[in-house]
């Protein structure tokens, strides 16, 4: 396995970068941290409409939340694949086509916990600022998510790491992320199969490990700024 | 100042007022007491519509509270409401608390919404914590704080729901003092309580209400010596053990 390591290690980190494209574990994990950073604002619009006294809008964002949470992430990676070249041309590459893919499928996981992290805080927080005269944004605004949100670190670091396992889909079509490494690599073994993907399996599990210990010290962390002030 | 015009109001089929008919003038202090479940915080929580009602009509300076159409912010920045639970912002200290409306609502820059947060903190005796977090103050100053907060908006009327029902006996006092030192500067105040003592001491008149009626309307000298209603009587029988 060292040997392996040893040959194509910076196949598996890096991929042909930088001579060629980006790959390998790096691409890994820039697919996944985008995929988060485009959710997260998305999934505060969802949280917020699921959340929303206007029937209409509530019913819409719960109807997208259920759909995409009713759907293998593999089927909308499919359909990003034949639907975001028909919107935006036929010259996107397949790691924007994933990471399209990704974002619709976390958007709806991240909006959920939005979702729960503002139902979660007492009613009386919203009574006190519409009392005081403040509007239903600026409410939001000011008192109910950047308490929701604050409580909500660990939930959505959380979700990071099941994006990181997510993106090994984007082997399906083609994207040049750490799987689609290890099976070019494996191809050109061709006797090693398990050692291949068993250093593939060690490297998504020391890096989803490794995040989630940052989770559970985040958490702990942010469970003593609680106590020694706000909720 | 408010009046209440044969208001009903009822949780589904379940009726909470039955046709309350008041008026409160303006400086007036009125203690709103009964039963519990009799209907008396509903009562005030409909003034600035945190409940709506099925039938009548509410009125604050005049204006019809739940007129289609109102703009229902700044009906409530001109109503200031007290909660059993403080409801202060637990992300944010003690000044900010205060600061946020006048700064958010009425535009105030946030000097001007400072200086005067501090000059309310100093009336409820506040202004040393103004730094702190509200889970770092006891129940009493957090109530302070949030009637400070309440202030901040210069309301002509304020709303206390049950203001000193959740704190322990020791804090009681307290917040009373600053309630009294309202009303003594001639605030429009509603209180539903259960300190007699205070009711006592400030209310201009005493409504009792049970099964979402106003029973009894008394200044306090009369209500506490000559209830007139039985189940008046009952109840301040029943609270004197």
């Amino acid at each position: 396995m060292l040997e392996i390591l040893h040959d194509y290690g910076l196949i598996l980190l890096i991929g042909e970068y930088p001579h060629g494209p980006l790959g390998g574990l790096a691409m890994t994990l820039v697919l996944a941290a985008a995929a988060l950073a485009l959710s997260f604002p998305l999934a505060v619009l969802v949280g917020i409409g699921r959340t929303s006294p206007i029937v209409l809008v509530a019913r819409l964002a719960g109807l997208y939340a259920n759909t995409v949470r009713g759907l293998p992430l593999l089927l909308l990676v499919f359909w990003s694949y034949f639907a975001v070249p028909m919107l935006f041309g036929k010259s996107i590459n397949a790691s924007l086509v994933m990471l399209v893919a990704l974002v619709i499928y976390e958007t709806a996981y991240l909006g959920e916990i939005v979702k729960a992290g503002i139902l979660a805080l007492p009613r009386g927080q919203t009574e006190a600022a519409r009392t005081l005269g403040m509007g239903y944004w600026t409410t939001l605004r000011k008192v109910i998510l950047p308490q929701a949100l604050f409580n909500m670190i660990p939930s959505m670091m959380n979700q990071f790491v099941v994006v990181v396992k997510n993106t090994s889909l984007a082997y399906v079509i083609g994207v040049d992320e750490l799987t689609n490494a290890a099976y070019q690599v494996n191809s050109q073994l061709l006797t090693k199969p398990f050692e291949v993907y068993a250093l593939l399996a060690i490297t998504y599990f020391v890096v989803c490990f490794a995040l989630s210990r940052a989770v559970a010290a985040l958490e702990k962390r942010i469970a003593r700024t609680r106590r020694s002030r706000p909720a | 100042m408010l009046e209440f015009i044969d208001v009903h109001q009822s949780y589904g089929n379940t009726p909470v007022l039955k046709g309350i008919s008041e008026t409160v003038a303006a400086g007036e202090v009125v203690v709103v007491c009964g039963p519990s479940g009799s209907g008396k915080s509903t009562l005030i929580r409909t003034v600035n519509r945190l409940e709506e009602i099925n039938r009548g009509s509410i009125r604050v300076a005049g204006q019809d509270v739940h007129a289609p159409g109102r703009d229902i912010n700044a009906l409530r920045a001109g109503i200031g409401f007290v909660f059993q639970q403080f409801n202060l912002f637990p992300h944010r200290c003690v000044l900010d608390n205060v600061m946020m409306a006048p700064t958010t609502v009425r535009g105030m820059s946030r000097a001007q919404a400072r200086e005067r947060a501090h000059a309310l903190l100093e009336r409820v005796g506040m202004a040393h914590k103004a730094q702190a977090f509200p889970t770092e103050l006891s129940g009493g100053q957090q109530q302070r704080v949030a009637i400070a907060r309440t202030l901040a908006m210069e309301p002509p009327l304020i709303l206390f729901d049950e203001p000193t029902s959740a704190l322990d006996p020791e804090m009681v006092g307290e917040v009373l003092a600053v309630m009294k030192d309202l009303a003594r500067q001639g605030m429009t105040m509603v209180c539903v309580t259960h300190e007699m003592g205070f009711a006592r001491e400030v209310a201009d008149r005493v409504w009792f209400i049970d099964a979402g009626q106003v029973l009894e309307r008394a200044t306090p000298e009369d209500f506490f010596h000559r209830p007139q209603h039985p189940r008046a009587q009952k109840f301040l029988a029943d609270t004197r053990h």
